[in-house]
């Protein structure tokens, strides 16, 4: 490396093993950091190096308990700032909040705009994370973000793990998704198909409406998360009635919260395939139909490009090996 | 009162349903829930166009899921069009990390875990190789704490130098001839208020504060409420014979507070110091009296109780010494991990603590424990702020109460 100070990461307590995978293919050693809670349930942070000068990226998650885990990054982000760090990045690979990105209702909160104006007042200079849920988030901040991309792992994974996948068809479960499904099937030259929530009368009962063909296919569903997985099952089922022989889901975020891995268990989805943006080793073991794509590689080769002052633009489009 | 709104945040709801009853204003609708993957809901159920809007949050319980539901509310509001937004936080989260690099009386909260730093040396090694010139560093508590940690493995809980004997303890902490880094706390002081700020809060109400320099960290306005009066009033109505009590300072920092409500009821004052007893053994502390309590009934005088610990201590000093009996005010009492047990079995008579933190559960579990409620004064200084009136009526006037 040409620059003149290096590389430091800290991971906070939310996704360890991510930033350790990420350590490891830019080949460092993550940076002594001890993230813990007083007594009276208050975060403390103690930070173990030198950081003075540095180009520094807290890699932190907005999972499991996000509140916590969002101070802990707010306050490592304010302790390297303090202890006069070159630059600060913020490395989310999931963005906490980022449903909450619009006035949908009266006086409801925008609080992905609020989350966005704390990362900036604490002291991050940059952020970078993966697949949010509406890239205008990133018009939300004064600072430069960098949205990568989860497509270039997940037609990897199509190609390398589903047999046969020249005869399946992308779905995409609600009409918002449906841009992003349609670029995955223009990619691979497949067929799609579109799941419509069809709402009669206030309140009955929506069903679930497919617009396309899905007979005699496996029917690959793609989305950006899933959460309490209502509507991939339900999804799947109508997918199964309409004709498709097998049904996978293909997801960024498994946030998996709730009774998601009892509907999955229960439904007729074949495969749920999810980044490790989000741990979720426990529910692997409770669950056989999670599998996993590792996007530690596409994190680590931006953080390089970043720190190099390189183009991140291939990430783009490329998935690293 | 027209055109004011009183929100309660779930950390004290009761709370703010009787500052509400005080000013005679129901509480408005708010709906605070979590989302199955634990992010705060909020839905604000009546209009706050142009309003004046008070939002009650207390930092205690869960703080950090409190702090951003406080967060979250203010901004809400604010993007609602809210004429001005207050935080009321009784209890101020984080209050206790303040930039200044010790803390004076307060010993530290818990112990770091011995496997926290498990496999690390900090040692770094710098750039040029040349060693440091000495300098006079004033030596950082925390990093002797850990060095302790690690070098013994069965150690009590551990409170920071003084400030003015940092020059002077002879612990070495381990460094390499490089000058190894000192690993120290990131203080979380200025990075709440700069969140209230950036949130949108226009006017923070709290009592109590700490550190009464944190006011400074903000560029908005900042009461800081007494809780001395509720207290002197306490102690005309419910000690007896308390002109010949003696008030009791549980460490050196707390003086000036403790000595403010001798003077005002004109009662004798004690101290109790913590004394180093070895230079080579700082955490080896003894209590010392500094005052006479013999066949005196005692009350001892503190901020925040947060384990317990040094209330507890000091009481048992004070019997030590021939204390009548002892009394406790505190006006947070944060009680975490053990501290109810630690003083239902300690020598402490009674103790009054405020309902800046819920206290249900403790008045349950304790029978020692008796509560002073600050909703009047919150009430009042809402009133006042609301009007335009001055608020420093409320610095010394007990019989609005």
């Amino acid at each position: 490396m040409s620059s003149t100070n290096s590389i430091k990461i800290f991971a906070g307590n939310s996704h360890v093993e991510l930033a350790k995978l990420v350590a490891r293919r830019i080949g460092i050693e993550l940076c002594k950091v001890a993230v813990i809670k007083y007594s009276n349930q208050e975060t403390c942070v103690t930070i173990g190096e030198s950081v003075r000068d540095e180009d520094v990226f807290i890699i932190q998650s907005g999972c499991g308990e996000i509140n916590d885990n969002l101070m802990e990054l707010l306050i490592m982000i304010n302790a390297c700032k303090t202890a006069s760090a070159r630059r600060i990045t913020a490395v989310i690979p999931c963005f906490p909040y980022a449903r909450q990105d619009k006035k949908d209702k009266s006086r409801a909160p925008i609080t992905a705009k609020l989350v966005a104006n704390m990362l900036t007042v604490a002291g991050a200079n940059h952020v970078i994370t993966v697949d949010l849920h509406a890239s205008q988030i990133q018009g939300f901040f004064n600072v430069p973000v960098d949205n990568l991309y989860s497509e270039p792992s997940m037609l990897r994974y199509i190609k390398a793990e589903i047999t046969g996948w020249t005869n399946t068809i992308i779905v995409s479960p609600d009409a918002g998704g449906a841009k992003r499904a349609t670029a995955i099937a223009d990619r691979l030259n497949l067929d799609f198909a579109l799941i419509h929530k069809e709402r009669k009368i206030a309140n009955e009962v929506s069903r679930m409406v497919l617009v396309g063909d899905v007979r005699g296919k496996v029917a690959i569903l793609i989305d950006d998360m899933a959460d309490t997985c209502g509507t991939l099952a339900l999804a799947a089922s109508t997918l199964k009635e309409n004709g498709a022989t097998k049904v996978l889901a293909i997801v960024a975020h498994g946030i998996l919260s709730g009774k998601a891995i009892e509907v999955i268990n229960k439904s007729c989805l074949e495969r749920v395939v999810v980044t490790n943006t989000i741990p979720h080793d426990d529910k692997k073991a409770v669950c056989p139909k999670i599998h996993t794509i590792d996007i530690s590689a596409t994190l680590a080769e931006a953080i390089r490009r970043t720190h190099n002052g390189e183009s991140v633009s291939f990430l783009f489009s490329h998935a690293p090996e | 009162m027209r055109n004011i709104v009183i929100l309660a945040g779930s950390s004290h709801p009761i709370l703010a349903e009787q500052i509400a009853s005080r000013l005679g204003e129901p509480l408005g609708r708010v709906e605070l829930s979590k989302f199955s993957n634990k992010e705060t809901n909020v839905e604000i159920r009546e209009s706050v166009r142009e309003k004046d809007v008070y939002i009650v949050q207390s930092g205690c319980g869960h703080v950090n899921d409190n702090l951003m539901e406080l967060l979250i509310m203010i901004s809400a509001c604010k993007t609602a069009s809210a004429a001005r937004v207050t935080a009321v936080i009784p209890c101020f989260p984080y209050a206790r990390q303040p930039d200044a690099p010790y803390k004076r009386n307060g010993a530290m909260l818990s112990r770091i875990p011995k496997n926290a730093f498990f496999g690390y040396t900090f040692d770094s090694t710098p750039v040029n190789s040349m060693p440091p010139s000495p300098s006079v560093e004033t030596r950082d508590p925390f990093t002797a704490a850990l060095s302790r940690i690690e070098e013994n493995s069965s150690s009590s809980s551990i409170s920071p130098t003084d400030n003015n004997r940092s020059g002077h303890c002879g612990t070495q902490t381990p460094t390499n001839q490089f000058g190894g880094y000192k690993h120290w706390i990131a203080r979380s002081g200025t990075l709440v208020a700069n969140l209230l700020t950036c949130a949108g809060a226009d006017h923070i109400m709290t009592m109590d504060l700490h550190d009464p320099q944190f006011q400074g960290f903000f560029d908005i306005p900042v009461d800081n409420l007494y809780g001395q009066p509720l207290m002197i009033k306490y102690i005309k109505e419910n000690i007896p014979n308390w002109a010949q009590a003696v008030m009791v300072s549980p460490d050196a920092g707390g003086a000036k507070r403790a000595t403010a409500i001798a003077d005002i009821l004109r009662m004798d004052f004690a101290l109790i110091h913590k004394e180093r007893r070895s230079q080579h053994q700082p955490h080896k502390s003894d209590m010392m009296l500094v005052g006479h309590v013999k066949d005196k009934v005692c009350i001892l005088i503190d901020d925040i109780a947060d384990t317990s610990i040094t209330i507890t201590k000091a009481a048992r000093v004070l019997v030590d010494n021939g204390a009548q009996k002892v009394y406790a005010i505190i006006t947070h009492a944060i009680m975490s991990g053990d501290a109810i047990k630690r003083i239902q079995s300690s020598v402490i008579d009674q103790i009054i603590v405020s309902n800046s933190i819920p206290q249900e559960d403790h008045l349950q579990q304790c029978l020692k424990i008796r509560v002073f409620n600050i909703a009047p004064i919150f009430a009042e200084a809402i009133r006042r702020m609301h009007n335009g009136e001055s608020v420093s009526a409320l610095f010394n006037v007990t019989d609005l109460i």
